[in-house]
């Protein structure tokens, strides 16, 4: 008990209680006030701040007391201090403010304080509207969750994870989802305590971890001591159900720790702008020396200034101020500004929008937009992302009896189309008019009353967490938290067995019009450690009857010995299953009597009661009752692709983008749907597979390099061979993952391979997947809104992530590294500048500028040109991109903005700033104007290197648009034209007379811009530092691949749906599923003991003609292929070779 | 379909050109032969400008005297706080062997003279030379006030610095007769400066109006006597004071000193001839740089500098330079795509 921290209840509150009419539900949320008695580890919860739900205003009226629940982070009074010290917290903001007050020191100001003060004022009022803008969102009901009936909202930041204390339900039963689990139903079980306003407990619970899963405690109240496990714990993000209110206790709460990066480009930047300083000050010390020590007749030292070390360690901080306009803060608002505008061209994008759910695409994050164009590998879920998840009860097999294929009289098997003829379901007045079946037998069978198929039928009607909804009679509409779990009550109440409601103890079952009670007994619930769930109810013929369905690889090792050779009949049928890319589930039964019933009843509630490893004992006890089962058969679910799923896969390999499938489902199942939707190719000849099932044998299959591995795949050494064997294949594929292991995969990836990931996903499961990613997608599908809620970006299509990449994606990167090329190179050609300046002015921290210039340079000048590069700019448009997805390359390996074209920039402002200074100077240095009078003051060079270097840098730009709509034409040259402008008001006589001090400039826009010399001077300063940019751009330029010459294999010819086209090389795969199968079998008990630890299997399918170039290691891949499964050569390589080749050829052009 | 979801609120975005990216454009790809020619046309147009900029430069006569060296004695003697009153002349004679036709400026230039450091440039109070405020003189450390605490007027470092040389050119018409040229010391400044940022305070008597302030530290005479000649460029709206508050960008700068009154001998400009420049009054030398007088004539592009010109030349056979091995570089290019396509 030394690492659990103590929480310690002060009061407990009634927080508000509100009713959402839309939903027609209460939720009501009681939350403690906690406070930590342990430091660090539970940061914030003395604020506990929980994002529960929105108080309207007519609640207000109420008498809650809601002082601490707010479901927005400001309000009125707070919004200042709060936000601003929030945008403080950001290193960018702090190091501004770093800088103002560096400014405000008189001793080495240099600048005026108004140069940092209005651009930041800019920022931040900026970053606060946007930030009481999502505050104000939030309080709007958001369209988000459609179809769940009662919902916390836990919002993304700051949530809470919240102890359930009691609830409306009658046996303190309250029905949450959870997002780690395998997306089921969980039944929490609360506290009966009757209400309390003022309650004092006390907590103890374990320190806040990352096991979602797991979570003991005591809560102490009046003397007694009360268990708190995870079921009663409601996790941060999770969803309620069936259950119209709740009270619960805030146990963790703490803000996300999603990091702002971006602070390593500042550092470096700030060191170089370090190194300059101290070059400077260097230099001015020795001037200081030399020169300035002779003009104190007309300069004096200041009196603190005593020699010229002194002085230039001040100089050092002023040109520290100086140069810190080479990365602005306006760099930040920028770039989010560019962010947010290339994330609402994704919300706007009507292709992305998918009419029959009237979803349109949905970018969440707004700061990953960039990222999308530079993603080399996908990972992406099966169910519901490449498939459709929509979950049709397809095929079973009961008793040994094979259901639901179609035969013509000839008994040859029948293809189902529109035209097949449907079972008549009009016996039942139940049934659901959705559902379709193709196979009379089966009706048959019910109708004949077999006893098995009525078993059959009755164990998928009780062992399930589905709850019923009928609001109007007759009409059931069953809340699933999987499909699959849907899709076999409802073949159940089709076929006569009639769910119709449950309470806590007792289902309801409508078994072939006649209305039967069963009590429940007990739910052995699902987790995916034993991947099976049981229920155990008493019939009302008082016989109490267990039924278990789950994984058959797990089910065929608790079934009773009698019923071998059905199971061998069922493994067979499993088996055609599986070639059909069906989803499996085996059913099976156990009759108990009373007493052994009884006696295990007492040992699960005292196992449930035990402190220390409750789980694992639960397990004991639920795997003695779940033994000796009698099978009763498997059921087959058919699960559709998705439109555009093959497509969308050969684009993203043709743009070098590796895709790997992580699912959950068996081997068999998740090869054909890679067969089916291209991930894995006909021509590909050495599909070899990595299974292992402790760690000795995953070290055998990984040694192909003679490397030594002493641990799991995913845990110790071997993660390196798995990685670097995964990496050289063409596609891969991870089976039987749990949630957390497809983290891991993904973690492995992005830690060694340093790219760009993504992961795709839909279901809960996909969670922790999608969180680990660089990128996360949800597909807003059938699973629930998880993982839409956890993504970055959220569609409704697989086929969509074609588009947000290659054109989103691929703009979004051109367009933000456009940006920072063009960005920092205007700012250091600005800002270099007063480096030049430098040697000229006795080092004295002199700009070259006005101020008003420096202030409104990057504000108001330059911003509109830029943004409206960032935001309109497509270098090739949406048809090329998709067309050829060669073009996506180029970010795979960030090649527009890296240290190279950082250092060019830097060289390119660098020349730009020489040009800049020295043309000028040259033009007016020992020059007078044409009437004699001089030209060479500072004011007036101040003003002619300011209007070159705009003249400068608006060429740059306009240079650098290849796309110019009226509005790049209008923030360019409008910019431009301001500039003028604002000049001649600056500089009005006006202005300059009322603040004399101020605006020092007075006249002499009017007296240089009519020189000769200025134009002249700004013409050759733009011919300068245009035509070697020009010169060189054209000189490196890649001509754009000729269209003739690339032959674009259009994918429409390909199969749709599965793999049945792909009987040959099929032969070898399906005997070695079969082996395998065995193989599940007997070392299944060893798995069982590493289950946790183990990546079960993996499997890789490798192109070797692809990859032979990977030298040694692909050779002795091809000898573990060779020894695994004999190869199998379907078509000749030259195929493979040609359409390699014929890619190359742009890829080639579009490099030179 | 679209009708049902018209009515219940579909959430199909717009279609509008912003939100689709479909904004008509034109895009901007420049072909070889456009960026050939424009390399080849900006050449000419280099060479044409730098050919003209020197040709008329050409026409330009300018004079330089350095007198720092050759009247170093008088500076020397100068610098001895006792000497302060004492008159010391010096006198540089030179010969022009060409008439100097025009316009003729004199302008004095300072070699070495920071007139751009951070803190000289601040120290003016701008107010107060406006004429608003006499007595404001934040900004004018360490020139604010007299040592007793008046303020200073005009106030800072750039007004005590004041290049306060005299500068007198006769011209020699034979060995006993000595012309005083005729000089204009109006007309030196910018219309701007001289009406609009430099005006008197407001009082009609000058010396009146700087009451309660002082001269600047290194001024022989207070702001309101500084033209005895002339009444009205008194004050703040002093030409020379004008001209030497204009701070120069550069350390090395001319400034415009007297321009030539086209009467009487020289309504043609300088003749030929022999001339000598008298020095008066030449105080605090001690900023270790040079200063030189110089007489120039001007053209439309204003003074002699010849860099423009050159800078401009070069720019265009640079060009030139790289159209040409461009265009061979394109030529071979092209060759070998024929080659290629065959």
């Amino acid at each position: 008990m030394a690492s659990l921290s103590v929480l310690r209840i002060r009061r407990c509150l009634e927080l508000w209680c509100r009713s959402q009419k839309w939903l027609g539900s209460h939720v009501s949320v009681a939350v403690a006030m906690a406070n930590s008695c342990s430091s660090g580890l539970t940061p914030s919860l003395g604020t506990s701040i929980c994002h529960g739900g929105r108080p309207t205003n007519r609640k207000k009226s109420e008498s809650f007391y809601c002082c601490c629940i707010k479901t927005s982070k400001y309000n009125a009074f707070n919004f200042l201090p709060v936000n601003l010290f929030e945008q403080f917290q950001r290193l960018a903001n702090a190091y501004f403010l770093f800088l103002l007050f560096l400014q405000l020191i008189p001793q080495i100001a240099s600048l005026a304080w108004y140069t940092t003060v209005m651009p930041l004022m800019v920022v931040l009022s900026i970053t606060a509207v946007k930030d009481a803008i999502d505050d104000l969102v939030m309080w709007l009901p958001g369209p988000l969750v459609p179809h769940c009936p009662f919902l916390i909202f836990l919002f993304p930041l700051p949530s809470a994870d919240i102890l359930l204390l009691s609830s409306s339900e009658p046996y303190s039963l309250t029905y949450i989802e959870t997002a780690e689990l395998d997306g089921t139903l969980i039944p929490s079980f609360c506290f009966l305590f009757s209400f309390f306003l003022f309650f004092s407990g006390e907590v103890r619970c374990e320190c806040p971890n990352n096991k979602l899963d797991r979570f003991t405690g005591i809560l102490t109240y009046r003397g007694k001591n009360y268990i708190l496990d995870h079921d009663r714990l409601i996790l941060r993000g999770c969803v309620i159900r069936n259950t119209d209110w709740c009270y619960g206790l805030v146990i963790f709460t703490g803000p996300d720790t999603k990091l702002m990066q971006n602070s390593g480009k500042l550092l470096s930047v700030s060191l170089q702008i370090g190194s300059m300083c101290f070059i400077l000050a260097i230099g001015h010390c020795i001037w200081e020396n030399k020169k300035g020590y002779y003009f104190q007749d007309f300069l004096p030292w200041k009196e603190y200034v005593s020699s010229s070390v002194v002085s230039a360690t001040l100089i050092f901080w002023s040109y520290f101020i100086i140069l810190n306009t080479m990365v602005p803060i306006s760099l930040y608002v920028s770039v989010e500004i560019i962010r947010l505008g290339n994330s609402f061209y994704i919300n706007w994008d009507r292709k992305m929008f998918y009419e029959p759910k009237n979803t349109p695409a949905q970018a969440r994050t707004t700061t990953l937009n960039e990222e999308l164009g530079q993603v080399t590998y996908v990972f992406s879920d099966k169910t519901g992302t490449l498939t459709q998840n929509i979950m049709i009860f397809n095929k079973c097999s009961i008793n040994g009896i094979f259901y639901g294929g179609v035969y013509d009289k000839n008994g040859q098997r029948v293809e189902i189309s529109e035209k097949t003829e449907k079972v008549d379901f009009s016996y039942n007045k139940l049934a659901d008019p959705k559902f379709s079946f193709y196979d009379k037998t089966l009706v048959e069978a019910v109708k004949r009353g077999d006893h098995r198929v009525h078993l059959f039928f009755l164990s998928l009607s009780l062992c399930h967490t589905v709850i019923p909804e009928e609001k109007v009679e007759g009409e059931l509409v069953y809340q699933a938290q999987s499909p699959d779990e849907g899709a076999l009550v409802t073949a159940a109440r089709n076929f006569g067995f009639v769910f119709r409601s449950r309470t806590s103890e007792t289902i309801m079952v409508v078994e072939m019009g006649e209305t039967k009670i069963y009590q429940l007994l007990a739910i052995l619930d699902f987790n995916n450690v034993r991947k099976r769930m049981s229920v155990i109810v008493r019939t009302p013929e008082d016989r109490v009857m267990l039924f278990c369905k789950g994984a058959d690889t797990i089910l065929c090792q608790l079934l009773h010995p009698s019923c071998r050779s059905l199971k061998e009949v069922t493994m067979d049928h499993l088996d055609d299953f599986a070639v059909d890319g069906l989803r499996t589930l085996m059913v099976a039964y156990r009759e108990l009597d009373n007493a052994f019933f009884h006696n295990w009843s007492l040992k699960h509630s005292e196992a449930c009661l035990s402190l220390e490893d409750r789980e694992s004992e639960i397990s004991l006890v639920y795997e003695e009752i779940e033994k000796d089962l009698m099978l009763l058969g498997a059921t087959a679910i058919e699960d559709k692709l998705q439109d555009g799923v093959p497509e969308t896969i050969i684009t993203l390999n043709k743009a070098k983008i590796k895709v790997w499938v992580l699912t959950g489902d068996k081997q068999e199942t998740a090869v054909n749907i890679a067969y089916a939707c291209n991930i894995f190719h006909d021509e590909m000849d050495g599909i070899f597979i990595v299974e292992g099932k402790d760690n000795e044998t995953v070290q055998q299959e990984l040694r192909y390099d003679g490397r030594t591995a002493t641990a799991h795949a995913l845990e110790g050494n071997l993660q390196l061979d798995l990685l670097r064997t995964a990496c050289m294949c063409k596609g891969v594929i991870c089976c039987r993952m749990t949630p957390l292991q497809k983290a891991q995969v993904v973690e492995l990836v992005k830690r060694y391979k340093k790219v760009v990931t993504l992961a795709i996903g839909d279901g809960a499961n996909d969670v922790s997947m999608i969180k680990a990613a660089h990128i996360g997608v949800g597909i807003s599908g059938q699973e629930g809104m998880q993982a839409m809620l956890n993504s970055d970006f959220a569609f409704s299509q697989f086929h969509h992530l074609q588009r947000l990449l290659f054109v989103h994606g691929r703009w979004s990167y051109n367009r933000m590294c456009k940006f920072l090329s063009y960005f920092f190179y205007k700012n250091f050609a600005f800002t270099l500048v007063h480096f030049w300046y430098a040697f000229y002015s006795g080092f004295s921290a002199q700009t070259v500028y006005d101020t008003w210039f420096i202030t409104f340079y990057n504000l108001v000048y330059t911003s509109l040109p830029v943004l409206g590069l960032s935001l309109f700019d497509q270098d090739v448009n949406e048809t090329w991109s998709l067309r050829f997805p060669e073009l996506y390359e180029p970010g795979q390996h960030n090649l527009y903005f890296n240290k190279k074209e950082f250092v060019k920039c830097l060289l390119h402002g660098i020349y730009s700033s020489l040009v800049l200074f020295f043309i000028p100077m040259g033009a007016i240095y020992n020059s007078v104007r044409g009437d004699g009078k001089e030209i060479s003051d500072y004011q007036s060079f101040s003003m002619i290197v300011q209007t070159s270097l705009l003249c400068v840098v608006t060429t740059q730009i306009a240079l650098e648009t290849t796309y110019w709509t009226m509005i790049s034409h209008i923030f360019t040259w409008g910019s431009l034209g301001f500039y003028f402008c604002i000049l001649f008001f600056l500089y009005s006589d006006g202005l300059c007379l009322m603040f004399p001090n101020v605006f020092q400039f007075l006249g002499v826009a009017r007296n240089t811009l009519n020189l000769p010399q200025m134009w002249l001077s700004i013409a050759l300063s733009m011919i300068l530092c245009m035509l070697p940019v020009v010169g060189i751009h054209h000189c490196m330029r890649h001509p754009l691949p000729p269209p003739i010459r690339t032959k674009l294999k259009h994918p429409s010819s390909r199969r749709s749906a599965y793999a049945f086209s792909h009987k040959q090389g099929f032969g070898a795969l399906i005997t070695s599923g079969k082996t395998l199968k065995t193989n599940h079998c007997s070392s299944s008990l060893v798995f069982t003991q590493f289950s946790k630890e183990i990546l079960e299997s993996l499997e890789t399918s490798i192109n070797l003609l692809f990859h032979s170039h990977s030298r040694g290691s692909a050779s002795s891949l091809e000898g573990t292929t060779q020894v695994r499964q004999g190869k199998v050569k379907k078509e000749p390589p030259d195929t493979c070779q040609e359409k390699t080749i014929s890619g190359l050829p742009s890829t080639n052009l579009s490099k030179f | 379909m679209k009708r049902k979801f018209q009515n219940s609120q579909s959430r199909l975005p717009d279609n509008t050109a912003v939100k689709q990216q479909q904004l008509p454009a034109y895009r901007l790809q420049l072909s070889a032969k456009e960026i050939l020619s424009g390399f080849f046309a900006t050449g000419v147009f280099c060479l044409g400008i730098g050919i003209i900029l020197l040709l008329s430069a050409k026409s330009i006569k300018e004079i330089e005297i350095n007198y720092t060296e050759k009247c170093a004695n008088c500076a020397k003697l100068r610098e001895n706080a006792a000497n302060f009153d004492r008159e010391c002349t010096c006198s540089i004679p030179f010969y022009l062997s060409e008439a100097m036709r025009g316009n003729v400026y004199m302008y004095y230039k300072l070699y070495g003279f920071y007139q751009n450091l951070y803190r000289y440039i601040l120290s003016r109070s701008n107010s107060q030379l406006v004429g608003t405020d006499i007595k404001d003189v934040t900004n004018c450390s360490p020139f604010k006030n007299s040592p007793d605490g008046t303020p200073i007027a005009p106030c800072g470092a750039i007004a005590n610095s004041i290049f306060n040389d005299t500068i007198v050119l006769s011209y020699n018409l034979n060995l006993s007769i000595h012309i005083k040229v005729p000089m204009l010391r109006s007309g030196i400044t910018w219309w701007t400066d001289k009406y609009i940022k430099f005006q008197n305070p407001g009082s009609h008597n000058l010396s009146s109006a700087f009451a309660g302030t002082t001269k600047p530290l290194y001024w022989p005479k207070p702001a309101y006597e500084l033209d005895e000649e002339d009444p009205g460029n008194n004050g703040f709206i002093n030409d020379d004071f004008i001209v030497w508050m204009r701070t120069a960008a550069f350390p090395t700068f001319k400034k415009l000193y007297r321009r030539l009154h086209r009467i009487q001998h020289f309504t043609e400009g300088l003749p030929a001839g022999s001339y000598s420049f008298l020095f008066l009054d030449f105080p605090v030398s001690r900023f270790q740089g040079e200063k030189s007088v110089v007489l120039s004539t001007l053209t439309w592009s204003g003074g002699s500098s010849l860099f423009l010109g050159l800078a401009y030349v070069v720019t265009g056979a640079v060009t030139w330079l790289a159209f040409f091995s461009m265009m061979a570089i394109h030529l071979r290019l092209k060759e070998r795509k024929v080659f290629f396509l065959q």
